[in-house]
């Protein structure tokens, strides 16, 4: 489940020791734009002693790393990749499918070097320019590493030459097309963050709709935003109910060998039972299948 | 003489400063702050870890703690040696 991922500044010891306990689906340290230009060398010291040593429960540990236009990028990967902790990286400015190959690449050659399975790390891709999105699909599924593409949300918007709104008119069809692109690549889309950090009447508005859009969940800047956006995404009892009818009439439909079968005086086929399996994964009742 | 530092003096951060020392000085490890107190020889030790690991025989440290666990300490020594030897920046 990737509905929450929650940035940790990779500069800051009190975030990066207490950052799991907020409940997050995934964690995303942050080398990037959470740290000044004079401490990257630091950050990347301090992100690797807690990848090798650091708690993180059962959140999904990814790290964000410098852009590949930046003097950083490789010795960012060199530095944390080795870790068994380390199931992805988040990677900023992905515009085509050449830069995901150009990581995909480096993370191999890595992960050879370490005796690490190839292909073991996943990409978490961030689109934050309009060409970025233009090619979603293409980044999508430009290598099996890629798990998620994300919409950017202030480096969007300046790329779209306009400014944020609280209504999100701006990144709205970058929204949609990346749900597509996902969706159709097999990779989750991942809404980017919601910056006003004391608004949960906004917070919630927007999760609901970009849940309704067909995200997979959403990235998170403050610890206070989880517990609004599980809330959105995690189904209703009224669902789970629903989900559960359904899944039992479909089984015990197929034991006697019929196809569709009625439930509630709807006709049940099989997009409605992945649906139904769906929201009892959501609920933490049905393993991923 | 040169010195480099790495950390803050933020919450469960320190600050590590560390000056290069002559030939045959040995390390020399100094630690003030919140929990040195209690906890300075498992500090002393950590440092001495992670120094001895850098291959570094000659220098002086000086730790400035609030609150650091070991896994910010080792960082942050690790941090301030490469600054001074210059081999990350």
């Amino acid at each position: 489940m990737r509905r929450t991922m929650l940035y940790l500044p990779g500069n800051n010891p009190n975030m990066l020791t207490r950052g799991y306990l907020f409940g997050s689906d995934g964690l995303v340290l942050d080398l990037e734009d959470a740290v000044a230009m004079a401490e990257k060398d630091t950050a990347r010291i301090l992100v690797r002693h807690f990848l090798r040593q650091g708690e993180f429960g059962s959140c999904e540990v990814t790290v964000r790393i410098n852009g590949v236009d930046t003097e950083y990028w490789k010795d960012d990967l060199a530095a944390v990749i080795p870790f068994p902790a380390l199931q992805g990286i988040r990677a900023p400015k992905v515009d085509d499918a050449a830069t995901v190959k150009i990581i995909d690449e480096e993370l191999s050659i890595i992960e050879e070097k370490n005796g690490i399975p190839v292909g073991r790390t996943k990409i978490f891709c961030l689109l934050e320019t309009a060409k970025g999105i233009w090619n979603a699909y293409d980044i999508a599924s430009a290598s099996p590493r890629v798990a998620a593409i994300i919409p950017g949300g202030e480096d969007l918007t300046a790329d779209l030459k306009t400014s944020r709104s609280s209504e999100g008119t701006e990144l709205d069809w970058a929204r949609r097309m990346l749900v597509f692109a996902a969706r159709a690549a097999g990779v989750d889309p991942i809404d980017t963050v919601f910056p006003r950090v004391t608004d949960d009447a906004g917070l919630r508005k927007e999760t609901e709709f970009i849940k309704q859009l067909g995200f997979e969940g959403k990235s998170v800047i403050h610890p206070n935003q989880i517990p609004i956006i599980h809330n959105v995404f995690n189904p209703t009892e009224q669902e789970i109910e629903k989900a559960l009818k359904i899944v039992a009439a479909a089984k015990e439909a197929a034991e006697r060998g019929q196809g569709a079968v009625s439930v509630d005086g709807r006709m049940v086929d099989i997009p409605v039972v992945k649906r139904a399996e769906y929201t009892l994964v959501k609920a933490g009742l049905l393993e991923v299948k | 003489m040169n010195t480099a530092q790495a950390g803050t003096l933020e919450s469960m951060d320190c600050l590590v400063t560390v000056s290069e020392a002559a030939q045959g000085a040995g390390v020399k490890i100094q630690i003030a702050g919140s929990s040195a107190a209690r906890f300075k020889s498992a500090m002393e030790k950590k440092a001495a870890e992670v120094i001895a690991s850098m291959g570094v025989k000659d220098i002086d440290i000086s730790i400035q703690d609030n609150g650091a666990l070991d896994i910010v300490l080792g960082a942050r020594v690790e941090a301030a040696v490469k600054r001074l030897i210059g081999g990350e920046r």
